[in-house]
């Protein structure tokens, strides 16, 4: 009769359960919606936006060092959600790994080629006992000389793909959901609708109406391809694009939300 | 390879003489996406299903099927991202090959070198076997040739197999259907009609995914359009 499991291991180390399931990794993506912060991505027909949730837990913390948003060159972006710690070695090694690309090959490492990079890491950390998993997410954002805007997701289990639009962290299914709505028929949003569409998404998943300080916007366009995080006065203006469009029957929704936070 | 602190192997004998880890690695393909393979006559060709897990995700990007060497190609069961190890050792070894005879890797000895590394994931320490088995379908001097590779690094030539969710069913439409004069195109809509036996929804040219080589010895992976022609021709 077989022992099942190996002694018990399969909980703690990358092994196999006796189910064909790798324990750790499946931990690992509950370590990312543990952090409790959702991101968002969205890709339009000449830009790609990322958005996450800025919480600050204590008032005596420098919020300008709490970040998630990363440039990694001047044209890539990643957004990790999860971890921070882990997220910080990722953005370490990734960084160090787009300048040496960028410095072998004579040209800069392209979204897909990063990407992989990264989901190659984490595969290893899947079969090899001694490092465990990255309790991380990551979103990678560029333009692709040739593709055009891209929008790559990393998980812990070494999967990746490129997404027209896609979500992370702990309200990621409902997210996936209303972007699925969205993004239906294949629409080209503009620069502003992107953008739009992101910050919306992450309004209606989490129902609250941000304020520009509690969020985190990261962008990159076809017409200026540097990676670039967006200001509070430019994530207010956004803000209140959204806010202006909407109709007089969510109007009555918005101030039914005042009235319950006053 | 791993850290010193893990020179045990984690893959060990149960009393009953079994290795656990890697029967375990044969349940997780299992529970992969049904792939197939087909040997006809004058080439062979492979085909997967490609299911993702939202219509957000762009599936230009997605690529299960992997060409190894102009004249070989792989498909896999089970978990991607190993597989990409897989083919990426592969595809260094297809080339070592080269550089050391200076003439294209056959078939049978690419398949060894993959399995070899397979083998090695089972006994060394600290790393857990590869969670994928591999369809390696190639077109050389001997002919047209497929070969299945299993997490334990055992490998078999194969006329037509299947693996994956769907396996059984796959495994008894393909006994049925088999034919050793088959030309390829009709190999290609057996195995477009293998795939949808187990098929849950509609199945089109984005959501599967058909390698072949025929004796032109070049392995070409088809694009969504061909995949839809052949589908018409069957429906």
């Amino acid at each position: 009769m077989s022992r099942g499991s190996g002694g018990g291991y399969d909980r703690h180390i990358t092994i196999f359960s006796p189910e064909g399931r790798l324990y750790q990794v499946e931990y690992a993506f509950k370590a990312v919606k543990a952090a409790g912060i959702t991101s968002i991505g969205v890709r339009g027909a000449d830009s790609v936006c990322v958005v996450t949730q800025k919480k600050v837990p204590d008032k005596l913390l420098d919020q300008t060092s709490v970040t998630h948003l990363f440039p990694i060159t001047k044209y890539l972006g990643l957004l990790a959600t999860g971890m921070t710690a882990d997220a910080r070695t990722l953005v370490q090694q990734a960084r160090n790994e787009a300048a040496e690309f960028r410095f072998r090959y004579g040209y800069e490492m392209p979204v897909d080629s990063l990407a992989r990079w990264i989901a190659d890491k984490s595969q290893v950390y899947t079969q090899h006992a001694y490092m465990r998993p990255l309790g991380v997410v990551a979103m990678i954002l560029g333009i692709d000389e040739e593709k055009g805007p891209q929008l790559f997701k990393c998980d812990p289990a070494g999967h990746f793909f490129g997404h027209k639009a896609t979500s992370a962290g702990g309200k990621e299914q409902e997210a996936i959901n209303f972007l699925e709505k969205k993004m239906k028929n294949d629409p080209a949003f503009s620069y502003e609708e992107t953008v739009q569409t992101a910050i919306s998404a992450l309004q209606s998943v989490l129902q609250e109406d941000f304020k520009a300080s509690e969020i985190e916007v990261g962008v990159v366009r076809k017409e200026d391809p540097l990676f670039k995080v967006l200001s509070t006065e430019e994530i207010d203006e956004h803000l209140t694009a959204i806010s202006e469009r909407l109709t007089p029957s969510s109007l009555t929704k918005k101030s039914v939300l005042i009235n319950i936070s006053a | 390879m791993g850290d010193s602190q893990y020179s045990f192997s984690l893959t060990t004998f149960s009393p009953s003489g079994k290795l656990v880890q890697i029967e375990h690695a044969l349940t997780a393909v299992g529970s992969g996406q049904t792939s197939l393979g087909i040997k006809a006559a004058n080439g062979v060709v492979i085909a997967t299903e490609k299911k993702l897990p939202s219509i957000l995700v762009d599936e230009t990007s997605v690529q299960k099927i992997q060409i190894l060497t102009p004249n070989i190609g792989v498909v896999y069961s089970g978990m991607g991202p190993d597989s990409r190890v897989l083919v990426r050792k592969s595809r260094k070894q297809a080339e070592q090959y080269f550089r050391l005879y200076k003439e294209p890797i056959p078939v049978t000895q690419l398949v060894r070198e993959t399995a070899t590394v397979m083998q090695e994931f089972t006994q060394s320490g600290g790393v857990r076997p590869f969670g994928v088995s591999l369809l390696v379908a190639g077109y050389d001097d001997k002919g047209p040739q497929l070969y299945q590779v299993d997490p334990s690094g055992s490998y078999f030539s194969w006329k037509a197999s299947a693996m994956g969710k769907n396996v059984s069913n796959a495994k008894t439409f393909l006994e049925k259907r088999y034919d050793e004069e088959t030309e390829l195109d009709d190999a290609v809509h057996t195995a477009i009609l293998t795939l949808k036996e187990g098929f849950e929804g509609q199945i089109s040219g984005k959501n599967i995914e058909i390698g072949m080589i025929d004796n032109d010895k070049i392995f070409r992976i088809l694009t969504p359009s061909e995949i839809e022609d052949y589908l018409n021709e069957v429906a």
